[in-house]
């Protein structure tokens, strides 16, 4: 028999996790990644948007179309040599007056490696099943919900016309490259190609799925020494009682609600 | 909103300009290839071009091309010691990407190709479309326009047709003081050969570039 | 059947706990079950609180002192026993404790031929009488709420029994007496309706809070 009883129905449920989702922020995250044939640095800044919940007993509370929007700045180099053709101006040989012919040699164009900075944003939706965690850490009893189960990450509208976007950034960066504006449209689908949306969506899986595995929602964080009333004057301190033990579940009845269990002592 | 970025100055010679000086007279001339502005530091002159007059030697101009070298530390021809016959030309290239721009300075005035004097020629590809202006940076008053002309390359026919152009180079003549013709056009990636015919030692110069010195050169007769 | 029913957010406290949270109140705030005049409480502490002695002719005040034990208080389903006529009804408690009265009899010394000055007051008790009576009582929930979800509860006193108290009218009349007084203490106890819930979700009250099955239940809304 617990001594006092908490509980949220799916529809609070959806209030209290939203609030709760809110809390946790932006986040963001910094590193490389493989971009197609390319390696990209990339920083990366998101926040979630709560979905809807469903209760599930015994103990799991579903998330369905949790939305992550993010932003992304990430700079890639392509060696142009890789994706270009070996041009070569030819031979050029002209009649000098009084003089004879004059010829250039033959010269071979290298070509450099170029940086390219793209920003983007976009959203991926999924449905996550979360499980109830309880702990008791640093005199803290914390209640939150952790992903156990993400379905396949359903990337937004937007994130197509991420290649596009890709060629919006390169072509200003190839045009002042000479000797490449008669390859420019080459230039830039071979890169696109070699990118690819699997590049795209394979370069941003893997950086933006860890934001969702390791989603964790506040559901409840209460000092074990917890505080009745504060002090009200020096001969009226503060009264204290120990929360003792927290449980919590799903229950199934007429409807489900996720229900805390606390047991105290004086 | 690209136009005009590429840069012409026969001060600093890059992978697609070429020097070419003739050599009218016998002699055992020795020079350097430095970067630019280097033959005021370095007095060295170890490279040679020796030219003898004989007797049984042929109407015609010969034309002997050393391509420059560039191991990170120093510019160096494929051939540092070359003979050749009075009125034969000498060109030198360097096509490598990462060497700095450069001068081919001899041990007589004439013979150096930051400032081009008589039987020389300067050229140049030009990579970006624009309209650039070119004078010479030390101030005789000669100069004109190089307009290029982006290619239309749509479809494999006209990418073609452009490849072909390639071969075809413009002439401009430099002679005391006069550029003919001063206004030219050409597509992107064709050659502009600069003939210096005589004067007092010019050169072929992005007018953007002119206040940039000319260290150790004044406006003065040379040679 | 649910425990949200029409609302979004439940909450309980079994009478275990609420009998767990009034001991934390006394036990950090004695002073609300002890109250006495100068004599017995010299100043306010945390252990007692002072009261004016009660004026009467002649006697300087007539020094008092009242405590009680920390009340056990049982929810309705009754569990506890109660003596006659008490009965434990729907929506309300009982609560039991034992009650500490004691005045300071003091012996006047100021007749008019005695050597003892009139008027001279007294430092300390002169002779302490005490009794303790075993007090039963039925009450009710009285509680606030707002908008913001701020809100708390407190026992109030309707009906106090003792037990073999004679003649009839002096246990009428200390059952008043009593009632009064621990209506009044007991009254200085709120207990805010978040820690009920020990501090679980956010709830605007929209049903309660009420006493039943042994608990004091709330319900309301995000």
């Amino acid at each position: 028999m617990a001594e006092i009883i908490a509980a949220v129905d799916e529809g609070g449920a959806n209030t209290l996790l939203g609030d709760a989702i809110q809390t946790i922020g932006t986040q963001s995250k910094s590193g490389s990644g493989s971009l197609g044939p390319f390696t990209a640095s990339y920083n990366l800044t998101g926040h979630f948007t709560n979905g809807t919940v469903d209760l599930i007993a015994p103990g799991t509370v579903r998330i369905d179309q949790l939305r992550f929007d993010w932003n992304v700045d990430l700079s890639f180099q392509i060696d142009l040599n890789s994706f270009l053709p070996h041009f070569c101006l030819p031979q050029v040989c002209v009649d000098i007056p009084c003089v004879g012919t004059v010829c250039t040699p033959k010269i071979c164009v290298s070509w450099p490696t170029i940086t390219v900075p793209v920003s983007f944003g976009d959203f991926v939706e999924a449905t996550a099943d979360f499980g109830i965690d309880v702990s008791l850490n640093g005199g803290n009893w914390k209640v939150q919900i952790v992903v156990q189960n993400v379905s396949q990450l359903q990337f937004g509208p937007g994130t197509a016309g991420i290649l596009a976007l890709i060629g919006a950034a390169i072509t200003p960066i190839l045009l002042a490259i000479p000797f490449i504006g008669p390859f420019l449209a080459i230039a830039v689908d071979t890169i696109l190609l070699a990118i690819g949306i699997a590049g795209v969506t394979g370069f941003l899986g893997p950086i933006i799925s860890p934001f969702i595995s390791g989603l964790k929602i506040p559901v409840y964080n209460q000092a074990k020494h917890f505080q009745v009333l504060p002090a009200a004057g020096p001969n009226d301190p503060a009264v204290f009682v120990e929360l003792d033990a927290v449980t919590a579940g799903i229950q199934h009845s007429d409807e489900d609600e996720l229900v805390l269990s606390v047991d105290i002592s004086p | 909103m690209f136009d005009n970025l590429d840069t012409i100055d026969s001060r600093a010679l890059r992978p697609t300009d070429c020097y070419g000086q003739r050599f009218m007279r016998p002699g055992t001339y020795h020079y350097h290839v430095l970067p630019s502005g280097g033959q005021h530091i370095n007095r060295e002159r170890p490279y040679v071009v020796r030219v003898s007059d004989p007797k049984d030697k042929g109407p015609a101009m010969q034309q002997l091309t050393l391509m420059v070298a560039w191991n990170g530390r120093e510019l160096r021809p494929d051939k540092i010691d070359v003979s050749v016959n009075t009125g034969d030309l000498v060109v030198w290239n360097c096509p490598h990407p990462a060497a700095p721009p450069y001068e081919v300075a001899g041990d007589k005035d004439f013979f150096n190709s930051a400032r081009l004097v008589n039987e020389c020629g300067f050229s140049h590809a030009f990579g970006l479309p624009g309209t650039y202006r070119w004078a010479d940076a030390f101030g005789s008053g000669v100069g004109g326009t190089v307009h290029v002309l982006a290619p239309r390359c749509r479809t494999p026919a006209e990418l073609a047709q452009w490849q072909s152009d390639l071969a075809r180079a413009t002439v401009v003549m430099i002679s005391h003081g006069k550029a003919e013709p001063a206004h030219v056009e050409i597509a992107t990636g064709q050659t502009v050969y600069f003939a210096i015919v005589a004067g007092k030692g010019i050169s072929v110069t992005d007018t953007r570039l002119h206040t940039i010195g000319n260290c150790g050169h004044t406006a003065t007769t040379v040679g | 059947m649910s425990l949200t029913g029409t609302e979004q957010v439940f909450g309980a406290i079994h009478e275990s706990a609420l009998n767990d949270m009034i001991r934390a109140f006394f036990d950090a705030r004695p002073r609300y079950r002890r109250f006495g005049s100068p004599v017995f409480v010299p100043a306010t502490t945390v252990t007692a609180t002072q009261m004016g002695a009660i004026p009467f002719p002649g006697t300087g005040g007539i020094e008092w002192l009242v405590t009680f034990s920390i009340p056990v208080i049982d929810l309705f389903e009754q569990t506890t026993p109660l003596p006659p006529p008490l009965t434990l009804g729907p929506g309300q408690f009982s609560l039991r404790t034992t009650v500490g009265i004691c005045i300071d009899c003091a012996a006047r010394r100021d007749d008019r031929q005695a050597s003892v000055a009139a008027g001279q007051g007294r430092a300390a008790a002169n002779h302490v009488v005490c009794t303790a009576l075993d007090v039963f009582g039925i009450g009710h929930l009285d509680s606030w709420h707002n908008s913001n979800g701020d809100g708390a509860v407190r026992l109030r006193v309707d009906t106090v029994e003792l037990v073999d108290v004679t003649p009839d009218s002096l246990e009428t009349l200390l059952e008043c007496l009593l009632k009064m007084v621990l209506d009044a203490a007991l009254s200085q106890m709120e207990l805010p309706l978040p820690a009920l819930r020990a501090g679980a979700f956010e709830l605007i009250v929209v049903r309660g809070p009420d006493i039943a099955d042994d608990r004091i239940k709330v319900a309301g809304n995000l």
